[in-house]
């Protein structure tokens, strides 16, 4: 855990490394006030501007802080690739309503709008950069809003794994014996499935909507999160400050909570980022067996399962709707490769038989 | 060990419960209409709503229909799947043998490839193969399954007509329908080579090459890295640094020495592969068409159909236990440390 | 890195490969010259005549394996020709008795089925009861029961058979010789549609030596509702007078067989085999197409564009169907224990009340209100018209010449104004269309109507709601969606098989709308025992009339469009077959 205990004092130390960082920021901000487009937009959406120079400050922060993590990160080219892969479509699904503001008749600016409803897609024009998908919905509003649901279906997805997760592998990891033994059983039930079938069987009784993908994607995900949970807790359990604080009376609630959970949580929230990828590639998954997000809600998965029946092209050009496929192809291929490509990289640095080897 | 494999064996039945269980308790969330939706194929029917609920019994209490599940099942009867149109064992007697047949022989290239990247990726870390080597099969793995192999279809196919849809073509299912065709083994490759038909071992093979190509891009990734990892640490152990410090040539040190005790974790990885691999044939089989098991599961799931998914799902946790039990036994049978114990 | 460089090179060549390697000659020589390959998307549900009841068995049965006794004269759905009779029955020719009761059918000679047999009218009746008393839930033996018995079911209440209709079956369809004469409760109109298509002869002796059914009422126990497909023995096994025989029905490969019978009665179909298969995803259907492995593949209207001038394809276009699309609204929504579709279930600007579209002014004002043109244009790629009532156009009883309602923003407001007093208007309303997920067309219209209505008025809001088709078939037979957007396609082509599910108050849409005319419910009745076609055409203009002027539904009525090989010959329409007729059909 000596990886992140480095963090804190790092930022006044380093605060001259900031310096140019915090110059080009301001000049983009400048820049930005200065195009009266955009700061028509940025007037409007202050919420999502102020969000984006927050974002973009702890971006900073945290890449400038000397720690052994950051130092090993900053070594790694992939791990950078992948780290600017997501802060970029992070600052995106902030920006989203200045990049791609929403009709004013619009009750929900998470349903793309759509010109007409023609079902041949359209190429990439002036008013549709990304061209339109079958329907009529516009792929660039379509992506951009859809990487704020990338982010919500991940991080929800996430959020439910670890609350189970927690409890669970918790209970089992800490008391042991029989209990146990019966959660164990539970999480042997759950990951007996291949996980796509019971997240289907999970959204067909359900019923088709997104809140219902991210609960069949947590329900398929959070035995793992146990498993690792108990694991991690069986370590732990034994060390001597739990020890030690069991012999001066703790309980056993106090001893979760301020000794087991804060040294167990590390490793798991780094594990839950390393699943993002998989989240967003399951949640297409389920979009394209019938069962995502409802047509015409600004989410990837949708997106390209409408392009499923424009993959081949045309008659005669293989290639003449490559828009539908590429724009939403790109989007989740560049997310999910970002996380991947972080996770390798967190995966490197934490495992400990891997460290110092040459 | 005996009595460990036994211990294990006796957790099989438990799970397949704990699964059919599982399935019931969503049920909870279903109303009887929604459970008729598999035994309506056309507005016109509409009207017999009610007589087909009453008839099914799917108004009454999720414990009641377990419980007469549950029966049937005690005297080997699993049910009608309204899917496959047939009754669950027998669907699932014929759907298997494609799916086995297709994941043996995607398992062959996912190992070997997976296996000879990592081994390279560890041996020459950091150096432009081992980045090549992550990049590709972190790649793979970050496009949408259906998205490989719709693009595998357009080109093998559509463009190539290399590889086609379905498990047979017309004259080669004509011909193994005939009386000259025996089946033995339901796997369509060994039973064209019993039968001594090169040319439906050949039909059958082109017809496996698309799947299986979309299972070895989606599921190499992860044994990349394992491989690579272990053979890191491996190749840190002091053996290895001795074989070296002896003067052995690198090639002796890798192979003879390094490689052998890397691939420990390999195999205990290669029958969860497998357990891996049965989840991924659902998209796979739907896009390319192939009557596996994973098709029909997808579609039961997707139409509610209640034994259909049931039966799947009992079946495919059975293979999954056995797969992990597998993984232990491998495990142990490899490593000398835990044989010890 | 020697290796690496090596697999630089392995990757560039297989990339150029890939690219460079041309197709394989997309062959312009007939593939399979004798056998016909129809992809579809659908499994049957079986293949026992008197059990299934969907177009994905219609399609493969009918005609081929079994043919029935009259059949539909060229592309005509309401001419017929003798196919196992001899002649149709008329009144002229005494096949049809002066009080329109009872019919009778003289049957053709020597007629063999696939065993060998030769086809007497003992099978004939046999098949007739069979599929009268078959009569699974859902099943379509109604359409039989309901001429003949005058009931649309043979069980009571507790699901007991009722031993008496067989009797009186056994009695009103006699046998003598070789004729076969029937008689119906009263004058049915739409009986020889129905002969057309529900006659399907089986082999009895066969049948019973399968273990079917027996013949007597003591087998009825067995037959009747039979708990699952497979409790027919007729499921997966034909035995037929068609042209083409069942030889297997592999549920594994998903796809049925059917073979040349060589003793046919007339002369021997040109196609050696006929294969019917299901690709459930449109990619590798449309490249079977492409790559001449499927000679005829369904193709959904979206996808229309993707088939259309691939070489050596035909799409024939703007087939009539006898199909109607139907814009619903409920007249008495459901509100017990919640329903997120009307929002908060008052007039207060945020839903809508139960009672709402039982105000005509509101109804007129949506029909009013609905772009036709754009959804005809951008929904249905134009292939679609407005049909004026629910008797599609072109079928007998339907009235050109009668008014409809045309897109009106004025008179669409006009009507809002006027509706509850003019509170619609000011308090504004939210509700839901809804549809089926997956069903584009269907999602589309919803969305150009809910354009349309937000458009008047910004007070106006209509969410549009896609469900999945047990929530859809739930919520529907629950009447809780305010409106919902389905098709109906004939059980068989006669108009009263329109005007009953969407306009009687038992019928399968109207009574999910909460509506309930008695007059109308007089009408049809009329109407399906009148068998002077002046006067029951009268009575279907006055049905039209009604459903104009007090509108609980909007009609569209899609054309259909077949695609198919350019060396598949001999193909010719019907807008009552459920699939192609193969008998006449070959490839060069």
């Amino acid at each position: 855990m000596g990886l992140f205990s480095t963090a804190a004092r790092g930022v006044t130390a380093n605060r001259a490394r900031l310096l140019p960082w915090a110059l080009a920021l301001a000049a983009l901000l400048v820049v930005a006030l200065a195009l009266p487009a955009s700061r028509g937009r940025l007037v409007r959406e202050p919420v999502a501007a102020a969000g984006f120079v927050l974002l973009a400050l702890f971006v900073v922060g945290f890449w400038a802080v000397p720690s052994d993590f950051t130092r090993r990160m900053r070594k790694n080219p992939l791990s950078v690739v992948g780290f600017s892969i997501i802060v970029f479509f992070v600052a995106v699904a902030v920006l989203a309503p200045i990049l791609a503001p929403p009709p004013p008749t619009s009750r929900n600016a998470y349903l793309i709008p759509q010109e007409g409803f023609g079902s041949d897609p359209r190429p990439p024009g002036p008013r549709h950069p990304f061209g339109t998908t079958e329907g009529q919905y516009d792929l660039y509003y379509g992506i951009v809003w859809g990487t704020r649901t990338a982010f919500r279906v991940s991080i929800t997805v996430i959020a439910i794994s670890v609350a189970v997760g927690l409890v669970l592998g918790g209970l089992a990891g800490y008391y042991g014996g029989r209990l146990d033994e019966v959660i164990m059983r539970l999480t042997d039930v759950f990951l007996a499935f291949p996980g796509l079938v019971l997240a289907v069987v999970v959204v067909a009784v359900l019923g088709r909507s997104l809140d219902n993908v991210m609960i069949a994607i947590a329900v398929v995900n959070w035995p793992t999160y146990a498993r690792l949970l108990r694991g991690d807790i069986l370590g732990i359990r034994s060390r001597d400050f739990v020890e030690a604080a069991r012999a001066l009376g703790a309980s056993d609630v106090r001893i979760i909570f301020r000794h087991i959970i804060p040294n167990a949580i590390y490793p798991f929230l780094v594990f839950g980022s390393l699943d993002v990828g998989l989240i967003v590639i399951t949640a297409a998954a389920l979009s394209f067996l019938g069962l995502g997000a409802e047509v015409g809600y600004a989410d990837w998965g949708m997106l390209i399962n409408l392009s499923r029946n424009w993959i081949l092209g045309a008659p005669g050009n293989p290639f003449a709707y490559w828009y539908v496929v590429v724009f939403p192809g790109a989007a989740i291929f560049l997310f999910v490769l970002g996380w991947n490509l972080l996770g390798d990289a967190f995966r490197d640095i934490l495992d400990p038989r891997l460290r110092g080897a040459g | 060990m005996a009595t460990y494999i036994g211990r294990r064996l006796i957790l099989l039945p438990v799970v397949a419960f704990g699964v059919t269980l599982l399935i019931f308790a969503l049920l909870q969330f279903l109303a009887p209409e929604m459970r008729a939706a598999a035994f309506i194929t056309n507005p016109n029917q509409l009207n017999a709503l009610p007589a087909i609920i009453e008839k099914y019994g799917l108004d009454q209490p999720v414990h009641v229909q377990y419980w007469n599940w549950l029966r049937e099942v005690a005297r080997g009867n699993m049910g009608w799947s309204q899917t496959a149109r047939q009754p669950v064992t027998q669907a699932i007697r014929s759907f298997f043998p494609a799916t086995l047949e297709l994941t043996v022989y995607s398992f062959v290239p996912i190992m070997l490839i997976g296996v000879w990247l990592g081994t390279a990726a560890a041996v020459h870390r950091d150096r432009l193969i081992d980045h090549i080597s992550r990049v590709f099969s972190i790649s793979f793995r970050s496009l949408p399954s259906f998205v490989w192999g719709l693009l595998i279809l357009m080109v093998g196919y559509g463009r190539l007509n290399w590889f086609p849809p379905g498990r047979l073509s017309l004259e080669a299912d004509l011909f193994v329908r005939s009386g000259a065709f025996r089946p033995y083994t339901g796997l369509m490759t060994v039973d064209a080579l019993l039968n001594g038909e090169l040319w439906i071992w050949g039909d059958a093979v082109r017809h496996l090459m698309g799947p299986v190509l979309t299972l070895t891009i989606i599921s190499i990734a992860l044994l990349v890295r394992i491989t690579r990892s272990s053979m890191l640490e491996v190749l840190r152990q002091d053996y290895v640094r001795t074989a070296r410090a002896k003067g052995l040539a690198e090639r002796v040190v890798i192979n003879v020495h390094a490689r052998k005790n890397a691939l420990i974790p390999v195999i205990t990885l290669s029958s969860l592969t497998f357990v891996g691999l049965l989840g991924g044939v659902v998209i796979t089989e739907t896009i390319f068409n192939f009557p596996g098991i994973g098709r029909w599961g997808a579609f039961a799931a997707q139409q509610l159909d209640i034994p259909g998914v049931t039966g799947f799902a009992m079946f495919v946790a059975a293979l999954t236990v056995l797969g992990n039990l597998a993984a232990d036994i491998l495990y142990a049978y490899f490593d000398p440390r835990v044989r010890l114990q | 890195m020697t290796w690496t460089r090596k697999f630089v090179a392995l990757l560039t060549c297989a990339l150029i490969l890939t690219l460079l390697g041309g197709g394989v000659a997309q062959g312009q020589a007939v593939r399979n010259p004798d056998t016909l390959v129809l992809v579809r998307f659908g499994d049957p549900e079986s293949l026992d005549p008197a059990y299934a009841y969907d177009t994905a068995s219609s399609e493969i049965f009918l005609w081929h394996v079994y043919e029935t006794l009259i059949f539909f004269n060229g592309g005509s759905t309401g001419a017929f020709v003798p196919m196992l009779a001899t002649e149709v029955p008329t009144v002229a020719n005494g096949g049809i008795s002066r009080d329109g009761k009872t019919y009778t059918f003289k049957l053709r000679q020597g007629v063999k089925f696939h065993d060998g047999t030769t086809m007497t009218a003992e099978d004939v009746k046999y098949s007739l009861l069979r599929f009268m008393f078959m009569d699974r839930d859902g099943g379509p033996s109604w359409i039989l029961l309901a001429p003949i018995l005058g009931v649309d079911v043979t069980r009571d209440d507790k699901g007991n058979l009722d031993q008496s209709l067989f009797a009186r079956a056994n009695q009103q369809i006699k046998t003598s010789g070789n004729t076969i004469s029937i008689t119906l409760k009263e004058p049915y109109a739409p009986f020889l549609s129905i002969m057309a298509q529900w006659s399907m002869v089986v082999n009895r002796r066969w049948a019973i030596a399968q273990g079917d059914w027996n013949g007597t009422a003591a087998g009825l126990r067995t037959l009747n509702n039979p708990a699952k497909p497979e409790d027919t023995k007729l499921f997966d096994k034909g035995n037929g007078t068609g042209p083409f025989r069942l030889v297997q029905w592999d549920r594994q490969n998903r796809q049925a067989i059917l073979e040349r019978f060589d003793g046919y009665w007339r002369a021997p179909a040109k196609l050696r085999r006929v294969i019917y298969r299901v690709v459930e995803d449109f990619g590798p259907r449309r490249l079977m197409l492409q790559q001449g492995d499927a000679d005829i593949v369904s193709v959904n209207r979206v996808e229309q564009s993707q088939v259309e001038g691939l070489p050596g394809v035909r799409v024939v276009d703007d087939l009539p169907q006898l199909v109607v699309t139907g814009i619903y609204m409920n007249l008495k929504i459901d509100t017990t224990g919640g329903n997120p579709d009307v929002g908060s279930g008052r007039l207060d600007g945020n839903g809508v009340p139960p009672d709402f579209f039982a105000d005509v002014n509101v109804r007129r004002g949506v029909a009013y209100a609905f772009d036709y043109a754009t959804a005809i244009r951008d929904c249905n790629r134009g292939k679609a018209a407005v049909n004026k009532g629910p008797i599609p156009n072109g079928m007998f009883g339907y009235n050109p010449n009668q008014p409809w309602y045309t897109t009106d923003r004025a008179r669409a407001e006009a009507a809002f104004r006027e509706a509850r007093g003019g509170q619609v208007w000011a308090n504004g309303f939210k509700f839901t269309i809804a549809f089926n997920s997956g069903n584009t067309t269907r999602q589309c219209m919803a969305q150009v109507l809910k354009t349309n209505l937000e458009a008047l008025n910004p007070k106006f809001k209509v969410d549009v709601r896609g469900v999945t088709w047990a929530q859809y078939l739930s919520l529907y037979r629950q009447s809780k969606l305010p409106m919902w957007i389905i098709g109906w396609a004939a059980d068989y082509p006669d108009p009263d098989n329109f005007v009953t599910p969407f306009m009687h108050s038992t019928g399968t849409y109207a009574k999910a709308q909460g509506y309930s005319n008695p007059q109308v419910d007089k009408l049809i009745q009329d109407a399906r025992n009148e068998t002077d076609p002046a006067k029951r055409r009268a009575i279907y203009f006055q049905l039209m009339r009604i459903a104009y002027e007090d509108p609980i539904t909007l009609y569209l009525q899609p054309t259909g469009f077949i695609v198919m090989r350019n060396w598949v010959r001999g193909w010719y329409n019907n807008p009552a077959f459920f699939g192609p007729y193969v008998y006449p059909m070959s490839k060069q």
